[in-house]
Order: C-alpha cells, then structure tokens, then sequence
C-alpha cells in the first residue's frame, strides 16, 4: 500500500520534471508561429475545424501545390526568409480568459514564437493579446468579432476578420432590403410582418458585444425589439429561453449562439411548434458543421451571416481548390470559422516574406503596411489592408466583408449565399416554413 | 504587544520539522524566479500562490470552520470588480483598492450569513452555491459592472508600483507572494486567537461549544465574514494580473469548486494544507493543459487531473498533510 502510494507519487514528480525540461529545437530552418484555440469544452468542435484550417494554410506555404493559383500555393516555406517553414504551435484555451493569458506567455517566451494568432472567443483574445501587446510581438487575430479589441489602440494587434458592428449593419441592410423588395424572389415584405425582434445572445463578451450592436442599429433603423435576454451558452437546456422568445410573439428570431447552445435552440422551438417568420444566426455555432449535421432538415431556411460559403467556388475557382483539399483532409466543406483561420495564416506567410525577417519591430512595420489584394484569397473580400474602417478603430482590415447564408436542401444542401443580394447564389426562402 | 507579534509570527507550537519545512518553502519561493527562467513555470509559481493564498483564506470557513461552503468565488469576484472598476472610473492608486474590495465581500458575506447559517452541512453548501452563481448572473446582466463584456484596465507600460503593473513576471511573483505572506500571518495568528478557538470549538461539537459559553450563530457568522474579506484580496490581484476581467473569468463555479478542492486535497484545517493542495493540483493542471492540451490526445489532462483527485479523495479524506503527518508521527514514536 504505501509503496504503491510512494510509486505513485515519484511518477508525478518524474512526469512534471520531464514535462519541463526544455524542447530541444531542431536545427531545421522554421518559423514558429503560436495558436491559442478552444481545443477543449463545449467550444472544442469549433476550435478543431479553426486547427484545421490554419493548418491547411501553413502546408499550403510549406509546400508546393501546383495549380491552385495564388501565390502562397508556390512557395516552398517563405521565400523572403530563405524558405523558411512555418511551424504552427497549438495551444488549447479551455475558453478561459486568464488560462489563454498564461498559454500566451508560455508560447511567448518559452516557445520563442515569432508571432501569435488566435483565440476565436474575443475573451480569450482580450487577455491573450494584452500578453504580445506587453512582450511586443505581433498578435494577428483573425476569428474574433467582438468591436472592442481593434479599439484598444494596441501597436501589436491586428485584426483580419471584420467586425460585429460590420456584420449587424448588414443584417439591418438584409431586413431593411426585406421590406425595400430587393431579394430575389421575394416580394417586398411589410415592415409589419418582420416586427418586432427577439433577440438571444449568450453571456460572454462576444454574446454581449453582439446583443448591444443589434440594439444600437435597431434603434438607428426603427426596429421594435420586443424581447433580447443573455443566457449561458454552456447550458444543457434551453427550454425556458426558448418559450420566451415563442412568448415574445416576436416574427424574427435573432442569435449569437455557440454550436451547442444554438442547436438547444432549435430543438426547443421545434418541439413548442414555433413559427417565426425569419431566423438569423450570428455566424459562430449557427455555421458549424455540427450545427447542420446534427440537425439535419431542421436546419433549412434558418439564415446566418458569414464571410465565407463554398458555393463561393462558383465564382472563385481558388476558393473551390483549395476548398477542395480542405475536405479531404478534415471531411467538411470550409466554413466562415475555419476560412479565416486559413487566412490568418495566409497574412502571417505575407507578412513573414515582407519583413524579410523574424524581428518584432521588422513585422510590425511589414503588418501596418501589408495590402493582401482580394483575388488571393479565398473570401469574398476586397483584400486585407489594415486601417480604421469604423470610428475608434485600429489596425482592422478594411477591405473585409461579410455575406449572409441561407440553408437549403439539407441534409444534403449547401449554404446558399442570399446578401449582398447582388451576389446572391439562390431565391432566398422566406418565409420560413417552420420544422416538420 | 510581543504576544501579538509572537503569535503572529511564530510556529512554537508546531513541531520542528514543520517549522524547518516551512523556512525552506519561503526560501524556494524567493529564489524560485531566479532559478526557473521558463515564463510558463513563472506563470504556474504565481498562479500556485494565488491559489494557496485563495485557499488559506477559504480554510476558515471550510477547514476550522468545518463549513463547507461552495461560493468562494463571489468573494474573489468582489475583489477583482471592485479593484478593476475603481481603477478605471477613478484612477484610484491599487493598493487603495485592496481594502474597499475587502469591505464590500465582507459586508455582503455577513449580510447573507444571518439567514444562511440557519441551513446546516450539505443545504448550507448548496446555499452558499447557490448565492455564487446568482451573484456571476447579477454581474452578467448589470450594465454598470459592464456586465459579460466585462471590465478592462488599460496597460501602463514599464514597471508601476501606484497600479501594480510589470513587463516581467517577476514583480507579480514578489508582489503575489507579498500579499500571501500577509494572509497566511493572518491566519496564523487567527488560529490561536479567541476566535479562532471558538470556531474550531463550533466545528468539533456545536452543543458543547455552546455549554461553555460561546455563542455558536456568531461565531460562524463572524467566520464567514472574514473568509469573504480574505476572498477579495486575491480577486484584487488577478484584476491588475490579467488586466481583464468578466463574470466569467473570476466568479464561475469552477473556481469556486477548485479553492474547495485545492483545500481539501492539502488538508483542511491545517495552515499547510491549502499550500500542499495548491502545490499539487495548480503544477498539475498546468503542465497536464500545456502539454497534452493541444495535442491529439485531447480531454486526457482533464481525466489524469480527476482520476488523481479522486485517488486522493477515497483513499485518503484528511488530505496529503494527513498523510505526511501520519508518517511522521510512526516514525517519531
């Protein structure tokens, strides 16, 4: 017995003496580039599509792939460094802000990374990203849409992914075509039919974030809200948050839900027999592949605002190739979350090869004055520019863009793109027909 | 007055190799940065004390007090809002937040103890549950905490002693270690005070604490009240640590729930306990996190980290410090 307990300790001491002896670094040439990610808990399914996609991306820049048709796809590491490959260090952030925090600080100064990216919940990349702003070093972030962090005025802090304030302009420029007649197949929609809204949004910053942008516009716009509530979106049952949307009498129901909680949602207003008119999902949990696969049918009809949908491919061929490989890999179409995980790495490759160097101040310079142009990427965008496209911000992309998707025809459909209604890739369904 | 000072600092009626063991942790924690220049093993030393510092103060209530109480993060929440949202709206100096912080988790914790202690055992733990969370929700749905998206400081640059903010982990590890040094004379003195022997007197038999004079309601009462207070003080801290903070990042139920269990893994009711438990399960967690965290085998450090704590929770309920103080008594004998 208590040599068994004696064994048992020295095990722990041995194992946490040998878990902090140094890496040994090999002596091939590479640049280490830190990713903090939700790798755990109720987020881990996004967190894993994000890995995947960054990962795409470095191996497209570490190795030649013929035929794709932008640059990165030529390179054989970074060019500007003599071929250096890039090594994407992962780090899992358990969605907890102070734990991203010491995940940054170890990648920092123990790992040596050059730069990190990161952390999808815009808590985590709050903390995470004071870590680079004090050690100087670059901070490239380009999943978190909460419009706080690009107002921070940090000098090591950019941002590729538009933000909240960006794509609740566009959801009140889709409800406002609604009523104006603009999409295609559908006839102009009395204000009266979509009013008033209820809103849902989970509890953490980026849930907050989104609620008080959607309240912001919609008094701008004259919308009616006539319910909006937080709840927690590690929730198991979402029953009584569901019938009070139902109670609301409200006709659209509007999201900011993660996978878990959003499919909650959906389950909970089939079984009430909901019968909105319009559901819109803040991009996140209402664009996962868990969201459709495990909803199946349920799903068509809802719409979501995104920045990327592989019916893309249509008119962008890159897209579709390198879509195309992405599935091989990991077995799903790219989706907005992990598209711009492959574009995160995509600027941190464009940056390395202008700076020519892996210096602090070289990239920083290298990042301010970067211009992705829009034809190399596999978003709908303009480009990647950094600048102040909205009022207080900096080091934000300026040439981002966003799109609101539709589902149709699953299980076996594809997100349809419905906004901007001029690039529209089908009818948009409205109203909603409500779950069978 | 030399009284005092004795029991404050002083361990005369600990045995010897307490007192040793104790000389050298204070001598490993103030070389500790010097040897260890890894920034993640500097992290876990600060974290490690911030930890143990949570938990000598949760061993008032929880260990002498013999109160299980399941709400400790309210406390740590006050803290840190109440350093966070004081520095931010009036530029108040840290150190001259620490007490308001203190006085804030103290006054709510003594307002809620009247009617909660009239709950014993389990339903009192559910209480004090109970209270944690609808506290993190409140904190959520105010706007003027700047609820979910919570509160954050704006960095100051170099090393400032008026708002406590470093380049270099260094400083936190001095700074952290400064403030657990206070806690745990604190505590030292407490647990040969009146006081401190009237709790432990409740803990060990309410009726017969009672024939001798104490009046047991005030006594826990008064406990829990300071254990709010000591809460707060390492909420102040991870405020000017993380610079931000959110319901989320310092009142959920997870922490409360691992200041519990760091505790009673140590040893309740002993000053060492809460820093052998702290000692274990912080390091553990960590590098468990690190390493296995983002690899392949993902969830697995959350399993090795239960099965551990459970390990230890079966096999031994008074904790490691019961089971080194065990050995030492056989050998001794």
């Amino acid at each position: 017995m208590t040599w068994k307990k004696m064994g048992m300790f020295s095990l722990i001491v041995l194992f946490s003496l040998f878990l902090v002896l140094p890496n040994l670094s090999l002596a091939q040439k590479e640049v280490k580039i830190g990713v903090i990610l939700p790798l755990s808990g109720p987020l881990a399914p996004i967190g894993k599509s994000l890995k995947e996609g960054a990962e795409l991306a470095a191996d497209i820049v570490n190795k030649k792939y013929p035929g794709i048709g932008i640059p990165i796809a030529e390179w054989e590491g970074i060019p500007g460094l003599g071929g250096a490959k890039i090594k994407l260090i992962f780090s899992d952030s358990r969605g907890d802000p102070a734990w991203g925090a010491e995940q940054a600080k170890r990648l920092i100064e123990d790992e040596k990374v050059v730069g990190l990216m990161g952390a999808y919940q815009s808590a985590v990349t709050k903390t995470a990203s004071v870590e680079a702003e004090r050690a100087g070093i670059p901070f490239v972030n380009p999943d978190s849409t909460s419009p706080d962090l690009s107002k921070r005025g940090f000098k090591w802090f950019w941002r590729v992914t538009p933000h909240e304030t960006w794509f609740t302009r566009d959801l009140f420029d889709f409800l406002d075509g609604l009523v104006a007649g603009k999409a295609q197949g559908v006839k102009a929609v009395p204000k009266s039919e979509l009013e008033p809204l209820a809103v849902a949004a989970e509890n953490t910053e980026w849930g907050a974030a989104s609620l008080a942008e959607i309240e912001k516009f919609a008094k701008e716009r004259g919308w009616k809200i006539a319910e909006s509530f937080k709840y927690p979106h590690k929730a198991t049952d979402l029953t009584s948050e569901a019938r009070k949307l139902t109670a609301s009498k409200a006709p659209t129901f509007l999201f900011a839900s993660y996978v878990s909680d959003a499919i909650l949602f959906i389950k909970a207003l089939k079984e009430m027999k909901a019968t909105p008119r319009l559901i819109w999902g803040q991009n996140a949990g209402f664009i996962q592949p868990d969201f459709w696969k495990t909803l199946g049918a349920d799903v068509n009809g809802i719409v979501s605002r995104d920045v990327f949908s592989s019916v893309l491919g249509k008119v962008k061929p890159e897209a579709d190739r390198i879509n195309k490989i992405y599935k091989e890999r990991s077995g799903f179409d790219f989706d907005g979350s992990s598209a711009r995980d492959f574009i995160g790495v995509q600027v941190w490759a464009h940056a390395l090869n202008a700076a020519k160097s892996t210096d602090p101040k070289a990239l920083q310079k290298a990042l301010n004055e970067l211009h992705i142009p829009g034809k190399e990427l596999i978003m709908p965008w303009k480009g990647v520019k950094f600048g102040s496209p909205f009022p207080g911000d900096t080091n934000q992309n300026e040439l981002g863009s966003g799109i609101i998707i539709q589902y149709q025809g699953y299980p076996d459909g594809k997100p349809e793109i419905v906004f901007p209604f001029e690039m529209a890739t089908s009818r948009l369904i409205y109203p909603f027909a409500g779950w069978k | 007055m030399g009284q005092l000072l004795t029991d404050i600092f002083f361990f005369n009626d600990r045995p010897r190799f307490e007192r040793v063991g104790f000389l050298i942790f204070i001598l490993i924690i103030l070389i500790f940065p010097w040897i260890v220049t890894s920034a993640y093993g500097r992290a876990v030393a600060i974290k490690f004390l911030l930890f143990a510092l949570f938990g000598l103060g949760w061993n008032l209530i929880g260990g002498y007090g013999g109160q299980v109480d399941l709400g400790q993060a309210k406390n740590v929440g006050f803290g840190a809002y109440a350093t966070a949202l004081m520095i931010v709206w009036w530029k108040v100096p840290f150190w001259l937040t620490i007490i308001p912080g203190m006085i804030i988790a103290a006054a709510e914790s003594f307002a809620i103890a009247y009617p909660m202690f009239r709950l014993k055992g389990h339903y009192f733990a559910i209480a004090t549950l109970c209270v944690a969370l609808v506290w993190k929700e409140l904190f959520i749905f105010w706007d003027w905490t700047g609820g979910a998206r919570g509160v954050e400081i704006p960095i100051r640059s170099g090393a400032d002693f008026v708002y406590m903010q470093f380049n270099s982990p260094i400083y936190y590890h001095y700074f952290i270690f400064f403030l657990f040094l206070l806690q745990f004379f604190f505590m030292n003195w407490f647990r040969k005070s009146k006081l401190g022997y009237a709790v432990q007197a409740v803990r060990d038999n309410e009726e017969a604490a009672a024939s001798l004079g104490i009046n047991v309601y005030r006594t826990k009462v008064v406990n829990y009240t300071i254990t709010g207070g000591l809460g707060a003080l390492g909420g102040s801290f991870m405020a000017v640590y993380y610079l931000y903070i959110d319901p989320d990042a310092v009142m959920p139920l997870d922490l409360s729930i691992l200041i519990a269990m760091t505790v009673m893994v140590g040893g309740a009711g002993s000053i060492w306990g809460p820093i052998i438990g702290a000692a274990i399960l912080i390091p553990l967690d960590m590098y468990l996190g690190a390493w296995l965290g983002a690899q392949k085998r993902l969830g697995i450090d959350f399993m090795v980290y239960a099965v551990i704590m459970m390990v230890i929770a079966a096999k031994e309920p008074r904790g490691i410090w019961g089971i080194i103080e065990r050995k030492i008594k056989k050998e001794t004998r």
